[in-house]
């Protein structure tokens, strides 16, 4: 991940450098960055590269999707003429525990249809969510447990 | 033709986005309570303002513009559940209360 | 003729919905019973200015605009953080505490919920001052 974070905005460096926004110019800074990192690979200890990258963009093609998915429902619901809430927060146990993972599907989860999350346990262990329609919240947990948080440990572990 | 495809293209953004923050506007004044205020400012507000970025990105056709429009994008979008989530820990945090409607607060039940 | 008229009608329809969201957001800030409803309603405004500067970028033709967008949005994010601290940091203070809860008797799961946050507000009164002082 931090290799192609680093890749990325070493692209980016070298189209600020080189004052030339054209797209071959930022195609050609990330093919180099790529190579430079490429050639300290071993400092990095960074394997499987392309494979991550296509499972970083599965992620964030899933993430798209359901951006798009969650604004709809919201407007659906608001829009509804009798508005039936069931509003409440549940308890996620996380199975990610580092720091940054933990970050992003928090972020994920704030972004899909009805969870926003709300707070983190001290001990990192469980991750609430406010849901908009809490009548069935192990469903919802099924849902983030197999849809972004095994995505999420895809691409990153 | 071509421009008039990608004027269509540009007006249905701009509209789309538009009727989002419209639905976000009243969904802040239909909804009961803060939390599920959140809800509708943080996911329809983001996703109009945002599509109303790409508009202009696809309005413009240069790339230099393109590049900036898609990095606000990328901005609105990383930065609306941070800022929904902080406000929303803190609401709690400080003890506002959830609708009555709410049919269950795990966080309450684990902070005491 | 097509491709100016159909934008130009396009972008005065959005200016008036926008107008209008921005109108109900706005009495949203002036209404809302709690700060944190008041400051998701200025989150929201940000956004809605947001959009109605990307719709002058496409009118005037000035793409500059954008980096006016962003820099909003940077501004905006930044002190919605500063608004949570701030929530943080004050606590419920003087506002009514139960603004917003009706006044009927509360569903039974949520009755205990109601004791605990009131009794655990002179709890937060030490929480507050060791987060003034990091």
């Amino acid at each position: 991940m931090t290799t192609y974070i680093l890749s990325l905005v070493f692209a980016v460096v070298w189209v600020a450098v080189t004052g030339s926004g054209t797209l071959h110019n930022l195609i050609f800074g990330f093919a180099l960055s790529t190579l430079s990192l490429w050639i300290v690979r071993e400092q990095m200890s960074a394997r499987g590269y392309w494979r991550r990258m296509g499972r970083i963009l599965s992620l964030l093609v899933l993430f798209f999707k359901e951006l798009a998915l969650s604004a709809w429902k919201v407007a659906v619901l608001v829009m509804s003429p009798r508005m039936e809430l069931k509003p409440g927060i549940f308890a996620y146990p996380l199975t990610v525990d580092r720091d940054f993972e933990i970050t992003l599907l928090a972020n994920l989860i704030t972004l899909t249809p009805g969870t926003l999350s709300v707070d983190v346990s001290a001990d990192r262990k469980t991750l609430f969510v406010h849901a908009i329609d809490c009548s069935d919240p192990e469903a919802t947990k099924r849902d983030i447990a197999t849809g972004f948080e095994r995505k999420i440990m895809e691409a990153f572990r | 033709m071509i421009a008039v495809l990608i004027a269509l293209l540009t007006a249905l953004l701009i509209l789309v986005g538009a009727g989002f923050a419209l639905v976000a506007a009243i969904g802040i004044n239909r909804l009961p309570d803060v939390y599920t205020r959140m809800h509708a400012a943080s996911k329809a507000g983001t996703v109009g303002s945002g599509l109303m970025l790409l508009a202009v990105a696809l309005h413009a056709g240069d790339l230099s513009t393109l590049a900036r429009a898609l990095a606000g994008f990328f901005f609105f979008v990383l930065t609306a559940p941070i800022s929904a989530h902080l406000l929303a820990m803190a609401a709690h945090k400080m003890g506002y209360p959830l609708h009555e409607q709410s049919v269950r607060d795990d966080l309450n039940d684990h902070q005491n | 003729m097509t491709a100016q008229t159909i934008l130009s009608s396009a972008l005065w329809l959005a200016l008036v919905v926008l107008g209008l969201s921005f109108l109900l957001t706005v009495w949203r800030v002036i209404k809302g019973p709690t700060l944190p409803d008041r400051v998701v309603a200025l989150d929201m405004l940000v956004g809605i200015v947001i959009g109605f500067i990307a719709l002058i970028a496409i009118r005037t033709g000035f793409t500059l605009y954008i980096d006016i967008a962003i820099s909003l949005g940077l501004v905006g994010f930044l002190a919605t953080v500063a608004f949570a601290r701030f929530i943080l940091a004050r606590g419920r203070g003087e506002e009514a505490p139960e603004a917003k809860a009706s006044p009927v008797a509360p569903a039974a799961p949520l009755a205990p919920k109601h004791k605990r946050a009131t009794s655990r507000k002179p709890g937060a009164g030490p929480a507050v001052s060791r987060k003034a002082k990091k």
